[in-house]
């Protein structure tokens, strides 16, 4: 059991890096990634936010939106899947909300690192795209924790070592119309190369 | 600055106005939705089966709801082999009642990293691979997610399940190529470079479901009467 | 030009290629390269872009001067999101073999910055003409660089151009092989590292 566990954290850290293969959280990752400092606590700001939002929207999804699931409450032909999207969106903004005042209460240098970040990632692809890809996927509610802390560190990772490469890149004589954007983009694709090197893992 | 009423009021008609459009535009498109997952459903398992031959081929959905009321019965069958009418498990039988052309029945199991899903079909025989369709997983793409390519499924088309002493063996995905010398190649097929772990599950899961319908399968070579 | 004034014009063309969304604003970047292995979803994407630009534009618009500032941001999010639910509900009845390739990304329009970008920065200051013409013109821009990478991505990944074998079998009998690289994410990234390249070389376009 500890193994299928397992497996998954390491695909979904590396070999299907929310950020590197489904390419979600695109946003921030070019946006953030130019300092260093900013990119870890932004990529930590994710690690939490998406280990707390995917169980929670499993239970969401589980017990009151998919085909049947009211059926607790006597309403066993109501499938209210549809509203998946509008539903996760607001479980997502309201965590993200939830997050920050327990975080300015009990831990407030924390929150002093990683405040301006957490309101950002109310509308980062990769928290949204993690609730959807369990659902699709119909992880149970442990196989969800452990996809949604798995992907959080793969963001962290790949922001983190993206953020490390570009501050290096100050220093070197790119193209002129290959700056900023352009050999980011280029950089991202080495990386997702690099990422893809543990597809043939062995478990 | 408007007031705290204003707001809630605004708030509340929208949500009023937008779950309502909401709602009517599920409501009115489930019919068409559900018949597309029902096709494709039935789709997957004309595919397993070679139907309609030519694999290239277009059909629309309307063609593909008349090939399969035309080719398909879906029986289940019970613990034994025998038909029952309810429980138990599905058997999709193509042709007509005096003259089967195959069978198809459900395949699915854990992969590397997903469930991978899909339909195997037998010949009359009972023990003659037919052919084979996957068509839901999750591996990765190049390496073995490279199972619903038709270079792989189509290795499997004319291998037997059973040895000649009526063991059943299931097909087995080697590792390179068939060694077409060795005996035991009628029930090989070539393996995909890259997915060992894949196809180590696909192994096991193919294995385990055809034992489950081992009483059935054990039945259609007696040539006992199974409709 | 004498149907659109001068600057609806602009609110059309200058996002095409001057002010392109996706490699000057760098917004919407996250679900216009999962799409891109097959033009023909690239393709459904696009539109489904479109229809959600123009639509949410065009109704907080039209709404501009209602809404309350506080709850602006949720108003938007709630007008968005119920458009993508209903574009994915269409796609899901009418086309769906290609619904289930896109799976999980015509969700992912919600947040894709664009959409909420625009509403926020254009939208809620322009007549609804305006913000019309605005989210037509971004969505396609986006359209523009999901199309030229799907291109690539498929020529060289599969051989094939919307379907049709264009690398002729002669090649493939020579030793020719379909590049898996661009099918894979990797391929994606660079493609479109080098389109960027090649635009802002164009357009003299420097970031700083």
């Amino acid at each position: 059991m500890l193994e299928h566990y397992l497996s998954l954290a390491t695909k979904s850290i590396f070999v299907e890096n929310i950020l590197l293969s489904y390419f979600l959280g695109m946003c921030s990752f070019l946006a953030i990634s130019k300092k260093v400092e900013t990119s870890i606590g932004l990529g930590l700001a994710v690690v939490f936010v998406l280990t707390i939002t995917a169980p929670v929207n499993w239970a969401l999804h589980h017990f009151f939106l998919r085909e049947g699931a009211l059926a607790w409450a006597g309403f066993p032909a109501v499938n209210l899947s549809y509203l998946n999207f509008i539903a996760f969106i607001a479980v997502i903004a309201a965590m993200v909300q939830l997050v920050e005042m327990v975080m300015d209460r009990f831990l407030p240098t924390l929150y002093i690192n990683l405040g301006i970040f957490l309101p950002l990632i109310a509308v980062n692809c990769a928290i949204l795209g993690g609730s959807l890809f369990l659902v699709e996927r119909q992880y149970t509610l442990s196989e969800s924790a452990v996809f949604g802390f798995g992907s959080g560190i793969g963001f962290f990772l790949a922001i983190a070592s993206m953020a490390a490469i570009r501050h290096k890149l100050r220093y070197s004589d790119v193209p002129k119309g290959l700056r900023g954007l352009g050999i980011t983009m280029l950089l991202t694709g080495l990386l997702s190369m690099a990422f893809m090197a543990f597809s043939g893992i062995d478990l | 600055m408007r007031s705290n009423l204003y707001i809630l009021l605004f708030m509340t008609a929208i949500t009023i106005v937008l779950g309502f459009m909401l709602s009517i535009a599920a409501t009115s498109l489930e019919a068409r939705q559900d018949f597309n997952v029902e096709v494709d459903i039935k789709k997957n398992i004309l595919s397993s089966l070679n139907i309609p031959e030519d694999k290239d081929q277009k059909i629309s959905q309307e063609e593909i709801e008349k090939l399969y009321d035309e080719n398909i019965l879906t029986i289940n069958v019970g613990e034994d082999g025998k038909r029952i009418e309810t429980g138990g498990i599905p058997v999709y039988i193509a042709g007509e009642s005096d003259e089967i052309s195959g069978y198809s029945i459900p395949v699915s199991g854990k992969g590397l990293w997903s469930t991978i899903y899909g339909y195997i079909a037998l010949e009359s025989d009972g023990e003659t691979v037919k052919g084979i369709k996957f068509y839901k997983h999750g591996e990765t793409p190049g390496l073995g997610g490279e199972l619903e390519k038709e270079w792989f499924t189509s290795n499997y088309i004319g291998k037997k399940i059973y040895d000649p002493s009526g063991g059943l063996v299931s097909i087995e995905i080697v590792k390179g190529v068939v060694n077409p010398n060795n005996e035991k190649a009628i029930h090989q097929v070539d393996g995909i470079s890259g997915s060992t772990l894949t196809t180590k599950g696909m192994n096991q899961f193919i294995k385990e479901d055809l034992e489950t319908y081992k009483p059935f399968l054990d039945r259609v070579r007696a040539g006992e009467v199974i409709l | 030009m004498s149907i659109l004034s001068k600057k609806s014009k602009v609110a059309l063309t200058d996002p095409m290629l001057g002010n392109n969304p996706i490699s000057v604003q760098v917004l919407g970047i996250c679900s216009a390269l999962a799409v891109t292995v097959k033009m023909e979803t690239a393709i459904v994407m696009t539109l489904a872009v479109i229809f959600v630009l123009t639509m949410s534009n065009t109704i907080v618009s039209l709404l501009r001067n209602f809404i309350p500032n506080r709850v602006r941001i949720i108003v938007m999010l709630a007008v968005i999101a119920s458009l993508v639910i209903l574009t994915d509900q269409i796609l899901k009845a009418y086309v769906y073999d290609i619904s289930k390739q896109l799976s999980v990304f015509v969700g992912l329009i919600i947040t894709n910055c664009i959409v909420m970008g625009r509403a926020e920065a254009f939208a809620t200051k322009n007549s609804v003409g305006q913000s019309f013409l605005d989210g037509f013109g971004n969505a396609l821009g986006y359209g523009i660089y999901l199309l030229a990478v799907s291109f690539f991505r498929e020529l060289f990944g599969s051989g094939t151009v919307l379907n049709f074998q264009v690398i002729p079998d002669s090649f493939y009998a020579g030793g020719y092989e379909n590049v898996g690289l661009f099918v894979l994410s990797p391929g994606a990234f660079i493609i479109l590292g080098l389109i960027i390249w090649f635009q802002s070389t164009i357009t003299k376009f420097e970031e700083d």
